[in-house]
């Protein structure tokens, strides 16, 4: 066991000495993750200003103004007044207000009443975001509202006297609806770009690991230190375990350095981090059983390197790791959970929006399947390699 | 009593296949401690697989080797710990150091703190690096990088040393070095197993010498006895213009003439007595139309007996 400990050692000095790797393990990931951060900033920073018109100062319209400029929509939204309909169509067309939302004139009393009267949206074609900020706002509400006509009407129905309509349609103007649903991320703060592309960038760079670290395999066996190894008092276990050790603790100690740099220069948010370390040493345990799966297949360091290219490079396109997931198509979405890595972002991305630790469970424990079943598959090639 | 007794090397009927290929069959010998054994052969002929076999780098298909008693295998550690392996390849890391190359092979071999640091500088005054102990193997010319390729099988004081062709393209100098090396660890008490395709270092080093051919290990013993197996034949060597297959065919009706060959563009012949022989061999040419440049008489020796059993000359 010792010995493992040995060649795990050398393994690293060798690696922490070469400058590429060190390139490649550390500075590359820092300067990728704050590139991608900076370019893509504006989709986290996002602000929609809404003119507002309320032709009907009714309870219900007070009501949606008062959700509209509560602390939920702060951050993200800013209400601006707007006399009648027309000061809001020139508030929108001058850029003073990404979109409109109009109120129209008895729409509270529509809530009680059996005509429903609809919100209206005014939309910036350059600012098309915003207008679908706003008539997202605008469906929530009226399902909500909806859901209460739907409330009063049934209380009507039952016999509640229609005197105290308006009394009615106050209290039900308080409630929200039973069930809603949820998109990922599972956490409740705004995905930071540097909370994903941190990991992102990070899980790629370790990746490509796989390459360098198989030829580095093929390279001892061509120049015969890898016999030699065989031939002092070690098992050939030992020395897999030893050579896995060292890919492990270079992936542990380069995910956990651009964590730790990427959380104090970017404000980058891993959450929890014995969560956060979870997924590490999950990842780098699939990524060890990735190695070892490219050097088992492997003939050459030629095939090695061919091959540990193409498993890196459909694994990051597939995985998510140049997009954030959350904004992609759902077949690339559904396709990321095939993978490691998509997995893997999963997991940072949920920690990152402050979902709690207990979030990462699911993600390291698929995880840490795909490295067993990576690892199975590998060490049942490996034994049919002619010797 | 039973020390002295055991052989350090004992290599029982070792049989090895590679596919429908033989590398080595039915092959036994025995290395006795402080004895320098010399496996002798051409190049594909098995030697390295045997050196293999031996240090339980592949799993044998038949037969077994014990070092000192102890059975060898791909699993098994406590004979691998008897053997220092020094592998025909330059088997180091350019990237590190000397000393960082000697301290990770001596670990291996369990050897750690201060039996360690008194190992590697021995191993270093040994074999003339202490002073570029701190530089990395990278910087080295091709003779350091060898007598450090050997020093890292002797770390941990084995009792067998096991070499595969420890000077193939090394210069004169180095070869001369290495020769050195290996004749002054015998004399130390250490067994040595060398393999070698150059004649005059198995004449020059080994105290015994096992020439395998095809897998086969054909012939074996001192340079003495695997002399008077050949009938203490000498080696006439005639250099012409001509067609020298004509000078062989009348060559092999003379009396006395055991073998003759054509090699490498001259006409080799074995013969009881050569100097005797030798009017006869001036007459066939004569008869044959040709004009020797040059004829040789040599005492047998090992590439003899090698020419004598195989009918290949060494070296090809």
């Amino acid at each position: 066991m010792f010995a493992a400990f040995v060649i795990a050692a050398k393994d690293l000095r060798q690696r922490f000495r070469d400058r590429s790797a060190l390139v490649l393990g550390f500075v590359a990931p820092v300067a990728v993750a704050a590139l991608m951060s900076f370019a893509f900033s504006g989709v986290e920073s996002f602000h929609a200003d809404i003119a507002l018109v309320d032709n009907d100062r009714g309870q219900i319209a007070v009501a949606l103004r008062g959700a509209l400029t509560g602390p939920e929509l702060s951050d993200v939204l800013t209400v601006r007044d707007a006399a009648d309909d027309a000061e809001a169509r020139r508030m929108v067309d001058a850029g003073d207000a990404g979109a409109g939302l109009i109120i129209p004139a008895g729409f509270s009393a529509a809530a009680v009443g059996d005509k429903p009267i609809g919100l209206r949206v005014l939309g910036n074609p350059d600012e098309p975001l915003q207008a679908q900020v706003a008539r997202a706002v605008a469906d929530a509400y009226v399902a909500q509202l909806n859901a209460d006509r739907l409330s009063v009407t049934t209380a009507l129905a039952a016999g509640f006297p229609e005197s105290r309509a308006a009394e009615l349609a106050a209290a039900v103007a308080n409630l929200q609806l039973p069930e809603s649903v949820q998109a990922q991320p599972t956490g409740y703060r705004q995905l930071r770009t540097a909370s994903y592309y941190a990991p992102a960038m990070g899980i790629m760079f370790v990746l490509f690991a796989i390459g360098f670290t198989a030829r580095d395999y093929f390279t001892e066996q061509r120049t015969g230190t890898l016999e030699r190894i065989g031939a002092a008092p070690v098992t050939r276990g030992v020395v897999l375990l030893g050579k896995s050790l060292a890919a492990f603790v270079y992936s542990v100690v380069s995910l956990g350095t651009l964590a730790i740099v990427s959380s104090l220069a970017f404000d980058a948010e891993w959450g929890p981090p014995a969560a956060a370390l979870a997924l590490i040493l999950a990842f780098s345990a699939v990524l060890v059983a990735l190695t070892a799966l490219v050097v088992a297949i492997a003939r050459t360091e030629r095939q090695a390197d061919g091959l540990a290219t193409i498993v890196t490079f459909v694994l990051l396109l597939l995985g998510g790791n140049f997009v954030l997931l959350s904004q992609a198509p759902e077949m690339l979405r559904r396709l990321a959970l095939l993978t490691p890595n998509g997995w893997a972002l999963r997991g940072f991305t949920d920690l990152a929006t402050g979902a709690g630790a207990t979030s990462a469970i699911v993600p390291v424990l698929v995880i840490l399947g795909m490295a067993a079943l990576l690892g199975t598959i590998a060490a049942v090639v490996g034994q049919r390699r002619p010797a | 009593m039973a020390e002295s007794t055991v052989p350090v090397l004992a290599a029982s009927r070792l049989g090895k296949r590679f596919g429908e290929r033989v590398a080595v069959d039915d092959v036994s010998f025995e290395v006795a401690p402080g004895e320098t054994y010399g496996l002798l052969g051409p190049n594909g002929a098995g030697k390295t697989t045997t050196i293999r076999l031996v240090c339980g780098l592949l799993r044998a298909d038949a037969g077994e080797v014990r070092i000192a008693g102890t059975p060898v295998g791909t699993t098994s550690t406590a004979a691998k710990r008897r053997i220092g392996y020094v592998p025909q390849e330059i088997a180091l890391y350019p990237d590190l150091t000397a000393r960082e190359n000697l301290r990770f092979f001596g670990r291996l071999y369990g050897l750690r703190g201060t039996p360690l640091n008194r190992r590697v500088g021995e191993v270093l005054e040994l074999i003339g690096l202490s002073d570029r102990a701190t530089d990395r193997v990278e910087s080295f010319s091709g003779g350091m990088k060898r007598r450090l390729n050997i020093g890292a099988g002797l770390l941990h004081e084995p009792t067998l040393l096991v070499l595969d062709e420890p000077t193939v393209g090394v210069d004169p100098q180095s070869r001369h070095a290495v020769m050195e090396s290996v004749r002054s660890f015998g004399a130390t008490g250490m067994a040595v197993l060398y393999t070698t395709h150059y004649m005059e270092e198995a004449e020059r080093l080994c105290d015994r010498v096992g020439i395998i051919d095809h897998g086969k290990l054909v012939a074996e013993g001192t340079r003495r006895e695997l002399v008077a197996k050949l009938g203490e034949r000498d080696r006439i060597t005639l250099s012409a213009a001509g067609d020298l297959g004509v000078l062989a065919d009348r060559c092999r009706d003379l009396a006395g003439v055991d073998r003759a060959d054509v090699k490498d563009g001259e006409v080799q012949l074995l013969a009881a007595d050569g100097r005797r022989l030798l009017p006869g061999v001036l007459e066939a040419a004569e008869r044959s139309g040709l004009s020797l440049r040059s004829v040789e008489v040599d005492e047998p020796d090992l590439e003899a007996v090698f020419l004598h059993l195989t009918g290949t000359a060494l070296r090809e």
